[in-house]
Parts: structure tokens; C-alpha cells; sequence
């Protein structure tokens, strides 16, 4: 197998399965029972959590831990419940992002208050934010901004330290407002970002990027499935989705998923340590790919920014071919990849991502995400490069022998 | 590619499902030279409560076996013509009370007319389907649908309203073989990882079960469920339109014999049961059947010409074949009865008969 989509999903590391193991078993307490060895469970879970926290920059009581980065998303919103003004999103945010503002805008006309307004900040043909959409469509009724760090069909990181500091002059500008007034409030301006996909790649340090929350994810750093964060700043409340024993600050309830915390503990600090290696060695995997690539007979058009993208992305599309067709050939020789997001593509949705950097119908439907990682190795990203250079050779020859096929039988 | 002179290159676009009979039709089209277009309908994508529609997993099997066996594939976006030609059709019937087969529609309405000539349109000479049914041709070149040599798969009941004129242009591949041999030689094919599984029933309603699915469209109003012989009210039902004459189960009123739903008020919204079997209402000799349509090859035309003709019918699919008269055709009214030999269980309106001489199947029509 050689497996081309760690962006979707990446295999649980053997460290983290080490050191999940004894949790479900041996170390099975409810963390919030009274004996000693509950207690012990409990400071090894907190422990943890720090672990977890620290490779953002936060401690560990600034995270909530949840159940992947969906219910952080979903969280992460609740910031803005019960405000009235806009929220602005990156126009090729992942679905759990426009979904979840789609429905915090819906559920605020029911309030019967003056509903939220969702504004989609433009992006350039590289998929990296219009800083000037921004600051024409941020204004003094902006309460919340979502922009994720990286994103997850073309690995184009975004410049949230550029993007915080429009929200702190816009922040400067309500307190000058407001000055001498006397206000009894301040609307708040809260930016969260989801870096689902960056963890594994970016030197994240929540205070550097100026973010009020922050979403993480074990499944796609080789922790297990089902475990997320949302790091949540000082002085950030959120209304809670799930209520109930009151666990993670009384911002999650129900009991704490201690193997699952503890494999993101151990992976998020993998794959911190390794960062700055992995960077490199994905570059050149990316690098040998490329090159690959560019020996089939059709122009390979990488998608992206060449200079903000995550080392381990090769969005790639060949105009004119079926990408779905490459993916189903290759698949036959135990070659994983995908199109777009793995959740879109199996909805045979137009990627929305790919169509806000202006790519046509004909090429969106020519693109291939591929994004490597731990299961990678210079042998088999080159193997990988043959074969795919093979299928797309393969469907050109038969997409262009159907075309002299038909001109024949037209001069017949 | 080797091309036998039948073939000679000709190109046939294939209905395919992402199941294995279709599948394996495009095996055996490209096997014997055919230039094969594969094509899903995509015909329903709407999921229901606690049901997802397998509409974009079907069409990815359906285009992994295309790109299996390197044929050219298209998506034709039937989605509006079907809600209008069959959904809607299948709701004014159950309004109506009666039981609609939609599959029939679909044939008559999606798969042999749309579907052809949209094919045709894009260049086909022919058009096939994975259906168990086989197609000849009388003296007169007028094309025969005959029924499929596996008798227990044979699908013409569902086929009989198609055109001849589409049916001329119709290739059935798998109509000469037999449900196990087509799975074992799928499986050689190597086709059995792309598929998943044989799609079944009405397409659209998969596994939610048509009550959910009328749930979805139609106001239903509990009524009551009444003794045909005392007129006393035994209990309670979700809505008299859920209920088939002749239907033993999901009464929900307990204990003792069965009961036989025996009668609808659609009106009313009463469902009248007996726990007699040999209740009058149950059994019928003779049938009215409207919307009648006779197919237009040699042995059909002298059904339709006849004043009284002993044939074969199947009032259900995979029913046996039994003896019938058919007489008093009226092509105007499009009306027909037919007398069985001896009492049948009453079949549901909205249900078809189906005319058969033979292997051939002569057409039919839907029971009044």
C-alpha cells in the first residue's frame, strides 16, 4: 500500500497505541471517583492535557478537551451566542466551519433579536486570504472571525499573526469609540482558528498567531480518532453543547476519555519534536513528487501557495482528466489519494475550495489532493509517482483515442 | 480489440447501478466488441429520516467498475423527470388507495425512454441494461421481450410497458444466463471488490421501507381498523393508505387468528379486516385491468385483435405462471378483463397483470 491521504486520516503511532493500551484496561477508572487509584487516573490525565496544551503554547487548563475538531468547531462558535452582529469566515473554510456558522446565523433570527450576518472573506488564486476583503468587510458590529491556519485542500497556511493584528486595530478603534462614555460594554471581537491540518507541520504557539481559540485534532497527527481540543483564551466564554457532570470546566461533560487523551498526548508530542525534521523531509518527498509529475503528458497545475503551504500537500490537477477515474485505477495497485476533502468528495459536491481559487469545472474535476506523511518514504512517493504518471498517461490515451475515435466516424 | 461482426464496434450505452448484474454486463458488452458507455442515473440523492441514500456510494461503484474495465462513463441527471414520471405517480396512487409498482414506472418512464433517448441524442446505437430479460425479433422485425432463462430472476414483469421502439435498441446481456453463474463469473472477472451489492425493490426507497417514505410526503391521519363482519372497531391504524388488501401483518391488534385486511375506506380512512380467510372480498375469478398496453410484435397484435384469448399471466413478480382469459379488450377505454381459472387471493389495485404466450410477454395492465 502506499497511502497518499494523510490529510483525511494518519495511522494511530505506536507510541500513542503503547500508551493508550493499559487505559482501557487496567487503568479503566472514572477519573472522577474518590479512591486514590481514580486520582492517580486523574492527575495522569491532567498531566496529559498539559502535554497537549504546551505544543500550542497554552497550559493545560486552557483547552477543553472534545470529541475531534468538529464539536471544537461547533464549540468554538457558541463564543459568539447571543450577539447580535457579523461573523466573518474564510470563504474555503472546511464544512464544520460554514456549517456552523450557517447554523449559529440561522438560530439567531429565531431569537427574535436582530439576527447574525455571515460574511465570506475572498481568497487569492492560491487559496491564501484577500487581507484587504478583510479589511473592508470587518467593521465595529464584527464579533467573530474564522480562519483556518492551514487548509485542507491545499495546505495554504495563512498569515494569522497579520490577521489578528487587523482585529486588534479594529479592537483599538471600538475602545477610541467608546472613549469617555462611560460604556458599560465593549462588543467583543473573538478570532478562532482551526489547525486541524497544520499541527503536524507549523510551529503553533496560540499567543504568537493573537488567536482567542484554537482547534486541534488527534486523527491527523497520529493520535487516535474521536479526540480533539479547542484551546480556549482568557476570558473567552462559550455556552457548552454537551452539559451534564460538568467535567472539562463545565464546558464538556460526560466522562473524560482518558486512552483517547492519552495517545493525543503522546502524538502531539511526536509530532512536535519532529517538526522541523518532518518539514524537511516532506519537502523533498513533495520535491521528488513533483518532478515525478511533470513527466506526464499533461501539464501537472500544482494548486496552492508555493511559499505558505504545508510541506506534506501536493494538490495537483490535470486539465482535462477525470480525477475520480485516476484515483478508482490507482486503487487497484493499493495507491490511497484523494479528491478534495475526503467528506465532499463522497458527496460528489463541487469543492467549494477549489472553486473560490478560480479553478474551472473541467479542472476542479482534473484535481488531485495528495498529502504525505508518516507512511511515506522516498521509495514509495516515487513509486507512487510512476503510477500515478501511468494512469493519467493511460486515461490521456483514452480520453484523446475516444476524440480521433468520434473525428474518424464524423469523416466516415 | 477484437470485434465479432455483430458488434462491429458499436457503441451501447449501459444503464449501470454499481451492482453486480450491470456490472457484468459491461464485461460481456466489451467482451464481444461493443465500444460500452457506462451510465448512472442518478435518479434520487434525497436522504430520509435515519436513512442516508446510497445515491453517491452507488455511483462510485458503478464508475470504479467502468474505470475497471477502462470504458467511458457519464452521470445523466434524471433526478426532476423521476420525481415528476415516478414519485409523484407513486404518491397519487397510495393517495388514492391504491399500491402503485414503481418500478414499472421507473422502466416505462426513466430507464426506457429517457434514459434511450438521451443515449441516443449522445451517440448510441444501442442501449442496455444488467435486467434479467431477453429480447428477440418476430417475422415482421417487430422486437419480442422475452422472458430471462433464469425463471426465478425474470424481470419482464417490470418491462412490459416499455416501448417496442426502444425495445428494438435494447441489448439485455445477462438475460441468457443464470443468477449463479452471473456472481461466479463476476467474481472471476475480478468485479466482485467493486461492487457492493445488488441494488433491489424500489430504488429510491432502499431500506427504509416504503411506510417511511410515504411518512415523508403524505399527511396521514390514524383512523380505525373495523370487523368487516360486525362493524366493530378492533383497533387503530397509522393510516388506511399503509395497508394492502390481502395483507396479514402489522395490524397491531393481537392475539388469536390473523387477520386479513379485507377492505379500505379511503375516504373514511377505515381499514376493514376479517379473520376470514374465505371472506368474499379476498377472492376474486376476474379482474378489470385499465392503462392496458399490448405490446406490438406479431403474437401481440393478435392478443390485441382477439375477442377472447387464453393466455398465461403473473400478477406479481416471480409469481407463477397461471392460466387466464382475456377478453373484452377495448382500445379505447384501454380496459380488459381477465378471468382466471379458478379464485384467486385478490390481488391490490395498482398492481399490474402481466400477458404472457410462451416465453414471450405480450404486454398487460393495471388492476382497476
Amino acid at each position: 500500500m502506499i497511502y497518499l491521504d494523510h490529510a483525511a486520516a494518519t495511522p494511530v503511532s505506536k507510541k500513542a497505541l503503547a500508551k493508550m493500551l493499559p487505559y482501557f484496561s487496567d487503568e479503566f477508572f472514572n477519573p472522577s471517583s474518590p479512591y486514590l487509584p481514580a486520582a492517580h487516573l486523574r492527575q495522569n490525565y491532567e498531566f496529559a492535557k498539559g502535554q497537549i496544551a504546551h505544543t500550542i503554547g497554552a497550559k493545560g487548563n486552557d483547552i477543553v478537551i472534545t470529541a475531534g475538531a468538529t464539536e471544537s468547531i461547533n464549540l468554538a462558535f457558541t463564543a459568539a451566542e447571543g450577539l447580535s452582529g457579523n461573523i466573518l469566515i474564510l470563504e474555503t473554510e472546511h464544512p464544520s466551519v460554514r456549517a456552523t456558522a450557517r447554523a449559529l446565523v440561522e438560530n439567531s433570527a429565531k431569537g427574535g433579536k436582530s439576527p447574525l450576518e455571515l460574511r465570506e472573506i475572498k481568497v487569492d488564486k492560491t487559496g491564501l486570504i484577500d487581507l484587504d476583503d478583510l479589511r473592508q468587510k470587518i467593521d465595529e458590529n464584527t464579533i467573530f472571525i474564522s480562519v483556518s491556519l492551514a487548509n485542507n485542500e491545499l495546505g495554504t497556511i495563512q498569515p494569522l499573526a497579520e490577521i489578528s493584528e487587523i482585529i486588534e486595530k479594529e479592537r483599538s478603534h471600538r475602545l477610541e469609540l467608546v472613549k469617555d462614555k462611560k460604556p458599560t460594554s465593549v462588543l467583543p471581537i473573538i478570532l478562532h482558528s482551526d489547525a486541524s491540518q497544520a499541527l503536524n507541520l507549523v510551529d503553533i504557539s496560540v499567543a504568537r498567531l493573537g488567536v482567542d481559540l484554537l482547534t486541534i485534532n488527534a486523527a491527523k497527527v497520529g493520535g487516535p480518532k474521536g479526540v480533539g481540543a479547542l484551546y480556549v483564551g482568557r476570558g473567552i466564554k462559550l455556552n457548552p453543547i454537551i452539559v451534564g457532570g460538568g467535567q472539562e470546566a463545565g464546558l464538556r461533560s460526560g466522562t473524560e476519555n482518558v486512552p483517547g487523551v492519552m495517545g493525543f498526548a503522546v502524538a502531539a508530542e511526536e509530532t512536535k519534536e519532529h517538526l522541523a525534521g518532518n518539514r524537511k523531509k516532506y519537502e523533498k518527498f513533495a520535491q521528488i513528487l513533483k518532478n515525478k509529475l511533470q513527466e506526464s503528458p499533461i501539464e501537472p497545475l500544482f494548486l496552492g501557495n508555493k511559499k505558505h503551504q504545508l510541506a506534506n500537500f501536493v494538490p495537483v490537477c490535470f486539465p482535462g482528466i477525470d480525477a475520480e477515474r485516476i484515483i478508482y485505477k490507482l486503487e487497484e495497485k493499493q495507491v490511497y489519494l484523494s479528491t478534495g476533502a475526503a467528506c465532499a468528495a463522497n458527496k460528489g459536491a463541487k469543492s467549494h475550495v477549489l472553486t473560490a481559487i478560480g479553478l474551472t469545472d473541467s479542472e476542479i474535476a482534473g484535481s488531485l489532493r495528495i498529502s504525505l506523511g508518516v507512511l511515506n518514504t522516498e521509495e514509495n512517493v516515487k513509486k507512487a509517482g510512476e503510477l500515478i504518471v501511468q494512469a493519467v498517461s493511460e486515461e490521456f490515451a483514452r480520453v484523446s483515442g475516444d476524440q480521433a475515435q468520434k473525428q474518424e466516424s464524423k469523416n466516415a | 480489440m477484437p470485434k465479432n461482426a455483430k458488434s462491429n464496434g458499436k457503441t451501447v450505452f449501459l444503464g449501470m447501478s454499481g451492482g453486480v448484474d450491470s456490472s457484468l454486463s459491461a464485461v460481456l458488452l466489451k467482451k464481444q466488441g461493443y465500444n460500452v458507455v457506462g451510465v448512472y442515473m442518478k435518479n434520487w440523492s434525497k436522504d430520509l429520516p435515519g436513512m442516508k441514500c446510497p445515491w453517491a456510494e452507488d455511483l462510485a461503484d458503478a464508475k470504479r467498475v467502468a474505470v475497471k474495465l477502462g470504458i467511458d462513463f457519464r452521470v445523466f441527471d434524471f433526478e426532476t423527470e423521476y420525481k415528476q414520471k415516478v414519485v409523484d405517480y407513486m404518491l397519487d396512487e397510495f393517495k388514492k388507495g391504491n399500491t402503485p409498482n414503481p418500478d414499472i414506472m421507473c422502466n416505462q418512464e426513466i430507464k426506457f425512454k429517457l434514459f434511450y433517448e438521451v443515449a441516443m441524442e449522445q451517440g448510441a446505437d444501442f442501449i442496455a441494461t444488467g435486467h434479467y430479460a431477453r429480447t428477440g425479433v418476430d417475422t415482421a422485425g417487430v422486437p419480442a421481450l422475452l422472458r430471462a432463462k433464469d425463471e426465478n430472476k425474470d424481470q419482464t414483469y417490470f418491462l412490459y410497458r416499455i416501448s417496442d421502439e426502444a425495445l428494438s435498441k435494447t441489448i439485455f446481456p445477462i438475460g441468457d444466463m443464470l443468477k449463479p453463474e452471473v456472481k461466479e463469473l463476476a467474481a472471476k472477472k475480478g468485479l466482485d471488490n467493486a461492487y457492493k451489492k445488488e441494488s433491489m425493490g424500489v430504488c429510491f426507497v432502499g431500506e427504509v421501507g416504503i411506510k417511511d417514505f410515504l411518512k415523508e410526503y403524505v399527511d396521514i391521519e390514524p383512523g380505525e381498523i373495523r370487523d368487516i363482519d360486525t362493524n366493530k372497531q378492533l383497533g387503530v391504524h397509522e393510516g388506511a393508505i399503509f395497508y394492502t388488501v390481502g395483507q396479514r401483518h402489522g395490524l397491531n391488534i393481537g392475539g388469536g387468528l390473523p387477520y386479513y385486511v379485507v377492505k379500505k375506506d379511503i375516504s373514511n380512512n377505515i381499514v376493514y379486516v376479517s379473520r376470514n380467510l374465505n371472506n368474499a372480498q379476498l377472492w376474486t375469478k376476474e379482474l378489470i385491468l385499465k392503462d392496458v398496453f399490448i405490446r406490438g410484435s406479431e403474437a401481440g397484435k393478435q392478443l390485441a385483435n382477439s375477442n377472447k384469448a387464453k393466455i398465461m399471466v403473473r400478477i406479481r413478480h416471480r409469481a407463477p405462471l397461471i392460466q387466464a382469459t382475456i377478453t373484452d379488450y377495448n382500445k379505447d377505454t384501454q380496459e380488459v378483463k381477465v378471468i382466471f381459472l379458478t379464485e384467486i387471493k385478490h390481488p391490490a389495485s395498482g398492481q399490474s397483470v402481466v400477458f404472457y404466450q410462451g416465453d414471450e410477454c405480450l404486454g398487460g395492465g393495471i388492476i382497476a
